[in-house]
């Protein structure tokens, strides 16, 4: 009994620590000038999960690298993106994981959400992985009208909540 | 005149490349949520009909209340009675209701609406609520940026009531009005960006018009203005006002602008 219940907790904090986004790589849209990007900028930089951010103002992208042991979901980042006035064009996160299972329309249910990935060949993720989060809001309007004709495959594509996202992984 | 602003507008659709902080009219666009402006307007108008200037210092605040939300307060101070007096005040509001964005590109659009109080004398048939009259204002804008390119128009209709229970407004005038605006904005410098530290330069080209609604009375102003933002944080403008048109009563048409803005970011939630 106690072997079970210490692997169940060795299980939940495993599947706490491969959620973790380590690394966030964002292209905001809507927007040239550097004053508008200095807004996202400082959103980022006002989060107490964020260990740095560096930006390319040219391309509007945003690196932000991440301090271990945060929850933040794809949903922190569009959040701060909004407020400050503008969109996410597209949304790129590094996880560890750790032994997981991908594959299409395979579910991966994390603390913070629940990830489903699409456009993923059948493989063992293992250590940092890049995925492209693709739901609306993580694409450009534009983007997000194709997806939603080559996703209809996928059930879950078309609920459009905080906390199921589609995960392709790069 | 006429060639000469189609010849305008055309050469700088040609040749544009620009931002959308324009100097005498609002973008669509909002400040950021929770940051706060803090913005001082001067304006030195030469009087038409006497010598001397009319000298106008607008202190304002602005809010982004949320990502659809912004408000701002001002307060009007002049030096119509010789020595620089409050005169009046405003609250000012915008949403925006519509986005489309794209990569270095957007279309929006917004609805303002402005309450203003002012005591001063009624002295023209211009209306104008920043600054001259108690009254309202309501309008809709649309701005479009694609790449470095800003262009915005407005349209507006604007109501003048009496400025106090001494200064009525005048019976034979026309109390209400309706206004457009004309904006285009070109980048200047950087042409590639290296840091916010950067110091921006931008060029501007406004027009702004306004019609008399009883009597079909109207003017038209250009102006061209520079801006230079510092740090991506603080904004400098300076602007030249001058009337290409009007038919109307205005005693200082002409002169120039200089504002000034620094934006603090993330004060409230």
């Amino acid at each position: 009994m106690k072997n079970i219940i210490t692997l169940i907790i060795i299980g939940l904090f495993t599947i706490e620590a491969n959620a973790q986004i380590s690394k966030a790589e964002l292209v905001a849209t809507g927007l040239t000038c550097s004053m508008c990007s200095n807004a996202i900028n400082k959103q980022f930089k006002a989060m107490p999960e964020v260990e740095n951010v560096t930006t390319d103002l040219n391309s509007n992208t945003f690196t932000i690298n991440l301090k271990k042991g945060n929850l933040l979901s794809p949903k922190s980042f569009k959040d701060k993106v909004e407020k400050a006035g503008f969109f996410i064009g597209s949304l790129v996160l590094t996880m560890p994981f750790d032994n997981i299972k991908a594959g299409d329309n395979v579910q991966y249910n994390a603390k913070e959400a629940a990830y489903v990935f699409v456009d993923t060949k059948t493989q063992t993720l293992k250590g940092e992985v890049k995925v492209q989060v693709l739901d609306k809001g993580f694409v450009t309007q534009k983007e997000f009208k194709k997806l939603q004709k080559t996703f209809s495959k996928y059930p879950s594509y078309a609920v459009n909540n905080d906390k199921n996202f589609h995960l392709k992984t790069l | 005149m006429k060639q000469f602003l189609v010849f305008v507008i055309m050469a700088l659709s040609i040749n544009v490349s620009a931002q959308e902080l324009f100097v005498v009219t609002e973008p669509a666009s909002n400040m950021p949520t929770g940051s706060i402006g803090l913005r001082l307007g001067q304006s030195l108008m030469k009087e038409k009909f006497k010598p001397g200037n009319n000298y106008h210092i607008m202190p304002e605040i602005m809010w982004g209340a949320n990502k659809n939300l912004m408000l701002h307060a001002a307060a009007f101070i002049s030096n119509r009675n010789k020595n620089l007096v409050t005169e009046g005040g405003s609250i000012y509001a915008k949403y925006r209701f519509l986005s489309k964005d794209d990569l270095h590109q957007h279309f929006r659009m917004a609805a303002f609406g402005r309450v203003s109080l002012n005591n001063s004398d009624i002295h023209q048939e211009e209306i104008n609520t920043m600054g001259h009259n108690s009254g309202f204002e309501t309008g809709i804008v649309a701005t479009q940026l694609i790449n470095k390119v800003a262009i915005s128009a407005s349209s507006s209709f604007e109501k003048a009531t009496n400025n106090s229970k001494t200064y009525k407004f005048p019976a034979s005038q026309s109390n209400s009005a309706t206004n457009y605006t004309l904006s285009f904005g070109r980048l200047m410098y950087p042409n590639k960006y290296k840091s916010y530290k950067q110091t921006n330069i931008n060029l501007m080209l406004e027009f702004m018009g306004q019609t008399l609604n009883r009597n079909g009375k109207s003017f038209l102003d250009i102006v061209p203005s520079l801006q230079v933002i510092i740090n991506s944080q603080a904004r400098i403008d300076v602007a030249y006002v001058k009337e290409i048109y009007s038919n109307m009563l205005r005693t200082a048409p002409n002169g120039l602008y200089l504002k000034l803005e620094y934006s603090f970011f993330n004060v409230t939630k």
